[in-house]
């Protein structure tokens, strides 16, 4: 059994930020993946507040050049949803990849966001995509990128009183997008190490590179010194191993060294040399 | 305690549920369906699986209340015409049980790829099932099962 709590559905925002603000010691669920299983666990809430029906949170639309999507929508609809399969296809390839079928029918991306887990499949596509969130409570509003809303691992700067409203990310066209991603069993285990990836290159030249890794260092991350190091450099094997040792250089800056790098490291150049080889 | 209602295995139920309880418990406790297993719950061994609006969910990790509104099938659907179901017959043909206690979610999460792919191939029925752990048979019987009730299930819906 849980540990007791009261739990109410929210059938609309409003509701679900108006309970927010009111209840006492609340907690949104949407899927409940993460949250049931740390429930299970001992932890403790008095209100359980179910936004997984909330229409203004489910689904993906376009406006003025940007997708904005609903953080109660599945890893499974974002897997096959048209829009993010033609611009963000690391996102829709990192969501097919979540945990089994079950996980990705239940489990959501603010779910995902939310619980900031260094191996969360969906952040590092959401940071090549440039995402931004909106954190709402029920008097004010406020857009935070998710780079920043990300301050430690599994740890956020959404207040107890805030939801995300929406993701709104960047499309990108005319890249070479992918998702790799490398876990213990195909199913189920959370990523060893994933690697987004959208880089757009001509006549032997990166033009642009974006890239973002997740589960090497305690929050995913964009090596941006190594982009700035391939926008406009010859697509060549010199660039690449260069490109290569500068991101690893950068890891065991941020994270200092990990036993877990011996493998982990060479895993991952393997990884980028595929993707920047292309 | 809240009253929810859904459709259970096609039938309209009602049922009283608290509301820290999971769907698994008011199946299992309240609605005596106890072909609906706790393994681990925690999310991982998939013999906890029901079908919410016909695709698979593990109902240890999902509150009851959610169900509201809901159409839950268990594996009692499959055979609630009073004969087994075409992958049923195949389970058994194949020797695709052992011990079965991984045999109800099993039947689930092919059930739900046989409404949607009609033809599988080999990839889609491992994917498919990959949700769902068997210690027994590893899974080759099971997978040729599948395929099997997909061409029997392809045969019945022509003729
Ligand atoms: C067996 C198993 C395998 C898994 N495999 C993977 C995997 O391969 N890759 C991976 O990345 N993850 C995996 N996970 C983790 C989990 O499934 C994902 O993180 C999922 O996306 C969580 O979403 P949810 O809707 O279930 O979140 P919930 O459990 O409902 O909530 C998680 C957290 O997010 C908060 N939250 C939810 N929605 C909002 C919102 N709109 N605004 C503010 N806060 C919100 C909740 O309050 C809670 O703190 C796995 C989990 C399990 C149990």
């Amino acid at each position: 059994m849980l540990p007791k709590f009261v739990s109410v559905i929210a059938r609309a925002k409003d509701e679900a930020l108006s309970w927010l603000s009111s209840l006492e010691n609340p907690k949104i669920i949407a899927g409940g993946t993460d949250l049931m299983v740390k429930m299970r666990a001992g932890k403790h809430y008095s209100h359980v507040i179910d936004v997984a029906g909330v229409p203004e949170l489910l689904g993906v639309t376009e406006k003025d050049g940007k997708l904005f999507i609903g953080p109660a929508t599945t890893h499974a609809r974002l897997s096959s949803e048209g829009s993010i399969v033609r611009n963000a296809r690391s996102l829709a390839l990192a969501c097919g990849l979540v945990g089994s079928p079950q996980i990705r029918n239940m489990g959501t991306i603010g779910g995902n966001l939310a619980n900031a887990s260094p191996a969360a499949d969906s952040i590092p596509p959401l940071l090549v995509h440039d995402a931004v969130v909106t954190l709402e409570s029920r008097d004010a509003s406020r857009k935070v990128p998710l780079e920043e809303a990300i301050v430690a691992p599994y740890v956020t700067s959404i207040d107890g009183k805030e939801l995300i409203g929406s993701i709104e990310i960047s499309p990108l066209r005319g890249y070479r997008e992918g998702y790799r991603r490398v876990a213990k069993r195909a199913t189920w285990a959370i990523s060893r190490l994933g690697v987004a990836f959208a880089i757009r290159e001509e006549n032997g030249m990166f033009l642009d590179a974006k890239l973002a890794i997740g589960s090497c260092t305690p929050m995913p991350f964009r090596p941006r010194k190594v982009e700035d190091l391939l926008k406009g450099a010859p697509k060549n094997e010199a660039t690449i191993s260069d490109a290569i040792r500068m991101t690893l250089e950068e890891i065991k800056l941020i994270s200092g060294i990990r036993p877990s790098y011996a493998y982990k490291l060479p895993v991952l150049k393997g990884i980028l040399e595929e993707v920047l080889r292309g | 305690m809240k009253t929810i209602h859904f459709t259970l295995n096609g039938k309209r139920t009602s049922v009283d549920v608290e509301d820290n309880e999971t769907l698994l418990h008011a199946l299992r406790e309240r609605l005596g369906i106890t072909s609906v297993k706790e393994g681990c719950g925690i999310g991982e061994c998939g013999t906890c699986t029901v079908l919410v609006d016909d695709e698979p969910h593990y109902s240890c990790l999902t509150l009851a209340s959610k169900a509201n509104g809901r159409d839950i099938k268990t594996v009692e659907y499959l055979s609630s015409s009073g004969v087994l179901h075409p992958l049923q017959e195949a389970f058994v043909r194949s020797g695709a049980v052992q011990c079965g206690y991984c045999t109800p979610g099993m039947l689930l999460s092919a059930y739900s790829l046989l409404l949607k792919n009609a033809d599988p191939d080999a990839h889609d029925i491992k994917e498919a099932i990959s949700g769902n752990l068997c210690r027994c048979t590893g899974y080759i019987q099971i997978e040729e099962a599948i395929k099997n009730a997909a061409e029997v299930c392809k045969c019945n819906s022509q003729g």
